[in-house]
């Protein structure tokens, strides 16, 4: 680190305001934090404007250095702020949540014709309680950043007005592939319905446009309605996060109107093609549970998870495996009408081996491992959470131009 | 975002499953150098191949030539999986019970597709052995078998061609390690292994 230029541009930020310090000064405190307490240059920069800040009795002035500060009085489009800056922005008020902790008087999310962005106001900063619907300007906000999201805090130094700006606001929707951490608008249909995993959750599924899918979420609140698998919505604001570097978009805030238009979504639909170098258990003929809108598989003693003991269960057929082409092994789950075809065994074939066999399941089970293990096949599907459900497969076929042409290959340039 | 493929794993966790590579015999009876990866009891480990790849599993098929029940108490099969260019040498004991069953079960010869670790071993008089410690085998039809040389070339090729300008870590070791080694010898397996089907 160049601790000079550091305590440079830090004094210069300071003589803007009208307070002198001397950059020596300024320079042992970074050195110090630097060399002696190993602290990252970038925190230590901001650590030592913010201690002197305080000690001149100035309003924190502003985070890593990078002199936007001068910048903070004038009005920014929310599109435009990054972490780390102070702005002043003018928005509406789109959603507020309900706030996750006493030291947040507010939070929700404030747009303007460029986008959106997650807003908390801190209950110290005794910033007037704000309306959703209207318009604000917000001036010295801090912008930061968690698990990569950017926020806009509003503390006590923050100044809120109500403005005097347009109602109406129409955000622009973006797709689905496009979507990035943070505040998003979609025009999505719903394509899958998800089993809830949480009690406190009131739906959870895939919506889809033409670009691509992604998870959704709504938790259950006053006046949450689910979605209908199969509509087009206009989702305004949800909120946009991410697991396991994994996208999914949380809809409590979103504002959510359905449109009567069709979709044709895209469903990553991929193909692949390998040799299947694993069968998973699970595999082969399966019990499915009878309730409507169930049909989760259902253990050997016919137990469902939620509907506990199903004597009248339906019989299904699936292969659970690994496809590898020798650099990557993909995950795939092929349906009953692959099965069938892949395995020559019918549904009713392996229900007979099933009910008679003295292995029963397990027989359709091993008879299916040694018809697809080992083979090479094309897969054709849609790839959902890195696992590829398969429409359609065949084997491969040996093909004499691909001999000629590696031959060719091999034997040339040597 | 991360881009790091470990950390955009199955939900479950951020676990990938090593992808089984395609190497012929002559190249795997070459390997001297086995490896683990990170620090942990449940590291997996990597046999480097002379082509500048780690491989932790990999997937073959051949002619199951032998096979042998051995042991008294710990019973174990071992076999000989023979492809165009030389014998692999596969063994399933009873930490493997399915492929045990599975090995027991087929007559030799036929053609079987073979899913397994392989291991590098010494023997007392200094010599090494890689085998494969079998997960699965399958009888197999020709045409798999064929299709498998095909693939197994082109992975070979594709390797033999990285390792001229690659300077990925493994590649480096590789050259490192196998000093000896002309990989351009792994062409010649690939053309010979290839002229073997017939056309």
């Amino acid at each position: 680190m160049d601790f000079s230029e550091a305590a440079k541009r830090i004094s210069r930020k300071f003589s803007e305001k009208g307070t002198e310090i001397d950059p020596t000064k300024i320079e042992s405190k970074l050195r110090r934090l630097v060399n002696e307490f190993g602290v990252q240059p970038s925190e230590a920069e901001r650590s030592v404007t913010n201690e002197l800040a305080k000690e001149f009795n100035l309003p924190a002035a502003g985070m890593g250095g990078s002199g936007k500060s001068s910048s903070a009085a004038e009005p920014k489009k929310i599109a435009d702020v990054a972490p780390g800056e102070w702005v002043t922005i003018e928005g509406k008020i789109v959603a507020l949540s309900s706030p996750a902790s006493p030291a947040i008087a507010q939070s929700g999310i404030i747009a303007d014709d460029s986008g959106g962005i997650r807003f908390v106001a801190w209950a110290k900063s005794n910033a007037p309680a704000m309306i959703t619907g209207s318009w604000y300007k917000i001036e010295s906000a801090v912008v930061d950043e968690f698990k990569g999201i950017a926020s806009l805090k509003i503390h006590s130094g923050t100044s809120v007005k109500e403005s005097e700006a347009d109602g109406a606001l129409i955000p622009g929707t973006v797709p689905i592939i496009n979507l990035r951490t943070g505040v998003g608008s979609v025009r999505a249909k719903v394509i899958q319905e998800w089993d809830s995993t949480h009690e406190r959750m009131l739906q959870s599924g895939l919506v889809g446009d033409e670009t691509g899918t992604i998870k959704f979420v709504i938790w259950k609140e006053a006046g949450k309605e689910k979605l209908a698998v199969g509509s087009v919505y206009n989702i305004f604001y949800a909120l946009v996060d991410e697991f396991n570097g994994r996208l999914s978009l949380n809809l409590n805030t979103a504002t959510i109107m359905q449109d009567d238009g069709d979709i044709a979504v895209s469903g990553g639909d991929v193909a692949v093609r390998g040799a299947i170098v694993h069968m998973a258990p699970g595999s082969g003929i399966i019990k499915r549970c009878p309730v409507e809108g169930c049909n989760r598989a259902l253990s050997r003693q016919n137990y469902c998870p939620v509907h506990e003991i199903q004597p009248k269960f339906f019989y299904d057929l699936r292969i659970k495996g690994w496809l590898d082409d020798g650099e990557k092994t993909q995950n795939i789950l092929l349906q009953r009408e692959v099965v069938e075809s892949l395995t020559g065994i019918t549904l009713d074939a392996a229900k007979e081996i099933a009910e008679n066999n003295p292995l029963g399941m397990d027989e359709v089970f091993l008879r299916m491992r040694d018809a697809v293990l080992g083979r090479y096949i094309i897969c054709h599907g849609r790839e959902i959470d890195n696992r590829i459900l398969v429409n359609t497969s065949e084997r491969l076929k040996y093909d004499s131009r691909e001999h000629t042409a590696l031959l060719n290959r091999a034997g040339g340039a040597s | 975002m991360s881009t790091n493929p470990r950390d955009t794993g199955r939900r479950e966790g951020a676990f990938e499953r090593e992808p089984a590579r395609r190497v012929f015999a002559a190249e795997l009876r070459e390997c001297r150098y086995q490896f683990r990866d990170g620090e942990d009891e449940k590291s997996p480990t990597f046999v480097l191949l002379p082509t500048g790849e780690r491989c932790n599993r990999i997937f073959l098929v051949g002619t199951l030539t032998e096979k042998q029940r051995q042991g008294d108490q710990n019973i174990f099969y071992r076999g000989r999986v023979v492809d165009p260019s030389g014998t692999f040498f596969v063994m399933a004991g009873s930490y493997q019970p399915e492929a045990m069953q599975q090995i027991a079960k087929i007559d030799t010869p036929a053609f079987v597709a073979v899913i397994g670790k392989p291991n590098l071993y010494q023997t007392p008089d200094g010599a090494f052995l890689v085998s494969v410690r079998v997960e699965s085998i399958t009888v197999v039809d020709k045409e798999t078998r064929d299709l498998w040389v095909l693939d197994t070339a082109a992975r070979t090729l594709n390797r033999v061609e990285t390792m001229a300008t690659g300077t990925s870590p493994d590649r480096v070791k590789a050259k490192e390690q196998y000093p000896s080694i002309d990989v351009a010898v792994f062409r010649k397996t690939a053309y010979d292994a290839l002229a073997q089907i017939k056309i």
